[in-house]
């Protein structure tokens, strides 16, 4: 069957790293999310190929099917229509720390050629320019999820060569390091940009090149990032969101919340 | 035969003047979710000093209590207004040298208020190895260990139990007794609750004990470890409270801007804060019309 594409005029950017995010969702699959562009994906998932995914947010709503669009991951709008109300201890030990969780979202403000990541401080530990809000469950998530998904803008000074503070662990110096250091989960999979998505070449952990999105060059994504990555012989465009796709998001967040809409021209 | 009920109802002001400069404070509530706000506006109106607070993830309850310095420590793993932006006050406050922060992450801070709870002097968790969050630390003598499990050989990181001065909660409902319910996600208030020496538990509703006794499986802290009860309703204003009522958005992004500057935080307070005597003052100021309009809509929980 053919997909019926949108071209690239049709979609924002923005779109198009929330429709990345939600290929990442399998069906049946425990999905911890945040705010923000995960929780759009997350919803398209659910909507779309992942109609059975489990989507549970750190402080405490499990299996929620909201229809309006949260602010906070405790948000009493993620209590609609979920199987549990708990709290901490339940989702981020029993849940996550327990193995059951397969894939998690995060953001980053850096993150480095090994896929760790910082969300704490900009500048030195000792007189810091700018706090960050912290680890929250980032840490935990990184640490012990099957799969991690980042999402994130891609800009010089956040693809870095070394973090201003490392709060969640990637592949921390590359291959078998997590291993080494009994870190249960998985690491990242894969990062979504506004130029592209990477992920991680399986001999040494280190980024690389997955696809560009339409209109970015690979030249572009190189001199956009602050540490070397792998860059494959051949690097393919970034699948197109379909027209079906596009719909259901703009119905998930009508207003616009975190994905501002397109000017019609 | 049931003997009589005690009564440990106080009022607000009095819960607050039991707090000491310089204690140590467990924080409920998680993110935009029943924060004790306005037990957060009754310490900076009575001009508590040195404060160290512990929780998992709070807003701008903590940014007020940052910005009229009432804090001076966190132990922490996040704090942000979500959805907006960093929280402005802290942000100043760390600038100037008048508050640090302890690092930790979330799973991190309940396993430290359940450890605490447990009576145990540490817990041992999976996360934070191989970072900064384990190897940087600010004030802290020993902020977390790493060491190999003496049964299995596994690597596990232990963090402090923490046994803070007071524990503050706010919660859907209680009896005067101190039997409370939550509706909605707990965050890590369970656990922190029963960390503290002393519980303050502030409640939308008090009811009547029958009511907790005819459902006894929705009590999630019983009597036993609560000291004082505050009945405080729309306590979480301008923030959520599950089945009561949905956040003030407009009021929050108008804190959000206004206190950029120092200038605008000051008027902040002193407007909402510091010029007026009592919550429900506040209340008064806020509005009927606009409280109305912010209750929930059942059967959806905001």
């Amino acid at each position: 069957m053919c997909k019926d594409y949108a071209k690239p005029e049709e979609f924002s950017t923005l779109e198009l790293m929330a429709v990345c995010g939600s290929k990442q969702i399998g069906n049946g699959e425990v999905v911890f999310i945040g705010t923000g562009l995960p929780l759009i994906a997350a919803m398209l998932a659910k909507k779309t190929r992942a109609p059975g995914a489990k989507i549970v947010y750190e402080a405490g709503f499990i299996d929620s099917n909201a229809k309006d669009i949260a602010l906070s991951i405790a948000d009493s709008r993620l209590g609609y229509r979920a199987s549990g109300a708990i709290g901490l201890i339940e989702t981020l030990g029993l849940m996550l720390q327990g193995g059951h969780v397969d894939v998690g979202f995060v953001g980053a403000a850096q993150i480095d050629e090994y896929g760790n990541i910082n969300t704490t401080y900009i500048g030195s530990f000792e007189k810091p320019t700018v706090r960050l809000p912290g680890s929250g469950g980032g840490n935990d998530i990184i640490s012990s999820a099957k799969r991690i998904v980042v999402i994130m803008t891609h800009e010089k000074r956040k693809m870095v060569k070394k973090l201003d503070y490392l709060t969640s662990p990637g592949f921390l110096d590359g291959f078998g390091a997590r291993e080494k250091l009994g870190l249960m989960g998985g690491g990242p999979s894969l990062v979504v940009t506004n130029l592209c998505q990477m992920d991680f070449e399986p001999q040494t952990k280190h980024i690389r090149l997955a696809t560009v999105h339409p209109g970015v060059s690979v030249q572009q994504v190189v001199e956009n990032s602050g540490f070397d990555l792998v860059i494959p012989k051949k690097v393919p465009t970034t699948e197109l969101p379909t027209h079906e796709e596009l719909v259901l998001l703009r119905a998930i967040d009508p207003n616009g919340i975190y994905i501002p809409r397109l000017k019609q021209t | 035969m049931e003997a009589p009920v005690e009564d440990k109802r106080i009022t607000l002001k009095e819960a607050v003047s039991l707090v000491a400069d310089g204690s140590h404070i467990f924080w409920g509530g998680f993110g935009f979710q029943r924060p004790p706000m306005a037990f957060a506006h009754e310490l900076v109106r009575q001009k508590k000093r040195g404060l160290t607070i512990y929780t998992c993830g709070s807003e701008m309850d903590i940014d007020i209590l940052s910005g009229a310095c009432v804090v001076s420590r966190f132990e922490l793993a996040f704090f942000a207004i979500e959805g907006i932006g960093l929280v402005p006050n802290i942000q100043r406050r760390i600038r100037e040298g008048a508050i640090q922060i302890e690092d930790y992450s979330n799973l991190a801070m309940a396993l430290r208020f359940l450890g605490g709870a447990l009576g145990v002097p540490f817990m041992p968790l999976k996360s934070m190895l191989g970072t900064d969050l384990l190897s940087k630390t600010r004030f802290r003598p020993k902020k977390a260990e790493t060491m190999t499990c003496p049964f299995s050989g596994e690597r596990v990181v232990l963090v402090p139990s923490a046994r803070p001065d007071f524990s503050i909660v706010h919660v859907s409902r209680v009896d005067k007794e101190g039997n409370a319910q939550i509706d909605g996600i707990k965050g890590e208030d369970i656990e922190g609750a029963r960390a503290g020496k002393k519980l303050i538990v502030m409640a939308e509703e008090v009811v009547d004990t029958d009511f907790i006794r005819a459902q006894p499986d929705q009590t999630v802290i019983p009597n036993i470890y609560v000291s004082h009860v505050v009945e405080c309703p729309w306590g979480s204003y301008p923030m959520m409270v599950y089945n009561y009522y949905d956040y003030d958005m407009e009021h929050v992004r108008m804190y959000y801007d206004q206190c950029k500057t120092e200038e605008g935080w000051q008027k902040y307070c002193n407007e909402y804060i510091l010029s007026i005597d009592s919550h429900t003052e506040l209340l008064q100021k806020i509005g009927i019309e606009k409280l109305l309009k912010l209750r929930a809509r059942k059967p959806l929980p905001y």
